[in-house]
């Protein structure tokens, strides 16, 4: 399938992208690898008059690990994530989330920007123009109704980001700049919930750098997922956790975040007595959107929800316990 | 709808460098088949997931149905058309071929190439590394026992 018309922008830094923005708002989106974006524009899900490639924009590429903090640029490709050595060794997590997202040939063109600011899904919305004209308009696409959940007054689309859980879960930071101004919010501030509008970004606001506070004494971390084929597919399900503790070695955080739950990540933040894992299982389990709206039925993904929490908390502790 | 310009890209194919004048909706994909004929490249599903349209930009393995081609200009673009070596095959295709590791041939290209790039990167990948480097290149024969095979006979001679 043809892609649809758009005029192509080609920014060399930062300064020349906000202006970009600034001057066409909501008729421009946004290219990081384009993974993503190319496949919602050939199916018509979006038209935008404007494509604004950040590839060229070497100012936001990179990993740079400091002593309080690491920052990633958001043009930063998923593969250099995962292989960074740094990465693995301090944020494991962070470095699972970016080799699980998709297949070597598609990390080497997905970016850490791309991944977190990638639109929600689902199944009566991700189609083609063939099928969805055979359907009713959803809350989505701007109608009244849910396909997925009869009666549902909301929408129930999913996201599918891989690096959002684990970057939530070390407690992650991330820049936004538009043309005159720069805030800095914590990742979970930047979803809204909404499967209509998930994401809490201005039209002229590019996500620029993501920040990793350093955590204080031991740190465990591990991200675990479900998809139907292990190399290509989004998560169905996943969960990210962080085990730290003290200098004595008692756990003073546990922390599960949840993708594939709903239409933001979900952050289950508990203390030393919540290292128990079933208490977390059920925990994640309660906190899951279980809709028939992926490719695996609501019932088992909401279960394999509490199962990866406890996967992935244990192997953190396991981490932990290596001193890794 | 916005009105879209057609404009001159310069593309670097296999040490070669051609021009084109396109719309920037036109895909790598499309550039290469379409308008340079290189029809090695195969399209297949159209969206990033089986892996027949594998190319290497500067190197690394990608989809060139998710690429554009006004955004890869600048680029080394390498397709299964430049890896033989004057009139002889490159040794990673006749390793396919001594291997029958080629049944209906449509995800070879894609295949050769990917198994190309990992043994440029790693010239000894274990079964496990040959494997998930070839995790997103999707054989509908499902002819992946003798892919791995052709591929590890390479990791083995080193070459």
């Amino acid at each position: 399938m043809r892609l649809p018309p758009f005029q192509f922008l080609e920014p060399t830094n930062v300064e020349e992208a906000l202006s970009m923005m600034n001057a066409r708002k909501e008729t421009l989106k946004i290219m990081a690898g384009g993974t993503d974006l190319l496949n919602r524009m050939r199916f018509r899900l979006i038209e935008p008059a404007f494509v604004m490639n950040i590839g060229k924009l070497r100012d936001v590429d990179g990993i740079d690990i400091g002593e309080n903090e690491t920052v990633i640029g958001t043009n930063t490709k998923l593969k250099d994530i995962a292989r960074s050595p740094l990465i693995n060794n301090k944020f494991r997590a962070i470095a699972e989330a970016a080799f699980e997202a998709a297949s070597p040939a598609v990390t080497n063109m997905a970016t850490i920007g791309g991944n977190i600011l990638q639109d929600t899904r689902c199944l009566y919305y991700n189609q083609s123009g063939m099928v969805l004209n055979g359907l009713e308009r959803c809350h989505k696409r701007g109608g009244t109704i849910c396909l997925a959940v009869k009666g549902g007054k909301r929408c129930f689309s999913v996201c599918q980001s891989d690096m959002a859980p684990a970057l939530i879960a070390f407690d992650a930071k991330c820049v936004l700049q538009k043309k005159g101004s720069t805030r800095t919010v914590a990742l979970t501030e930047l979803f809204t919930g909404n499967g209509v509008t998930p994401f809490a970004i201005g039209a002229d606001e590019l996500l620029t750098k993501i920040i990793i506070p350093q955590p204080k004494n031991g740190v465990g971390s591990a991200y675990r997922k479900l998809r139907l084929r292990g190399s290509v597919d989004y998560p169905l399900a996943s969960a990210a956790a962080f085990v730290s503790v003290t200098k004595d070695g008692e756990v003073n955080a546990c922390r599960v975040v949840l993708g594939s739950a709903g239409a933001s990540p979900r952050v289950i933040d508990g203390r030393s007595c919540e290292t128990h894992l079933e208490s977390i299982a059920q925990k994640a389990y309660d906190s899951a959107e279980g809709i028939d709206n992926l490719q695996m039925p609501g019932a088992y993904r909401r279960k394999m929800a509490g199962v990866l929490a406890k996967r992935a908390i244990k192997a953190a502790m396991d981490r932990l316990k290596e001193g890794m | 709808m916005s009105e879209m310009k057609k404009t001159a890209i310069t593309l670097n194919v296999n040490n070669e460098t051609h021009d084109i004048i396109a719309y920037p909706n036109k895909t790598l994909l499309e550039a290469l088949r379409d308008d340079l004929r290189l029809t090695g490249t195969k399209e297949s599903c159209g969206e990033g997931v089986c892996g027949s349209c594998t190319v290497l930009l500067d190197g690394a393995p990608v989809r060139s149905c998710l690429t554009l081609a006004v955004a890869v200009q600048g680029k080394k673009i390498t397709t299964i058309e430049g890896l033989r070596v004057g009139e002889k095959l490159h040794p990673v295709q006749e390793a396919f071929v001594n291997h029958h590791a080629i049944q209906c041939g449509f995800c070879s290209p894609g295949m050769i190439l990917t198994a190309y790039a990992l043994l440029k990167e790693n010239p000894t990948p274990t079964e496990t590394e040959i494997r998930r480097a070839i995790s997103g290149n999707i054989c509908r024969c499902t002819g992946y026992a003798k892919i791995v095979e052709a591929i590890k006979s390479l990791a083995e001679e080193g070459k």
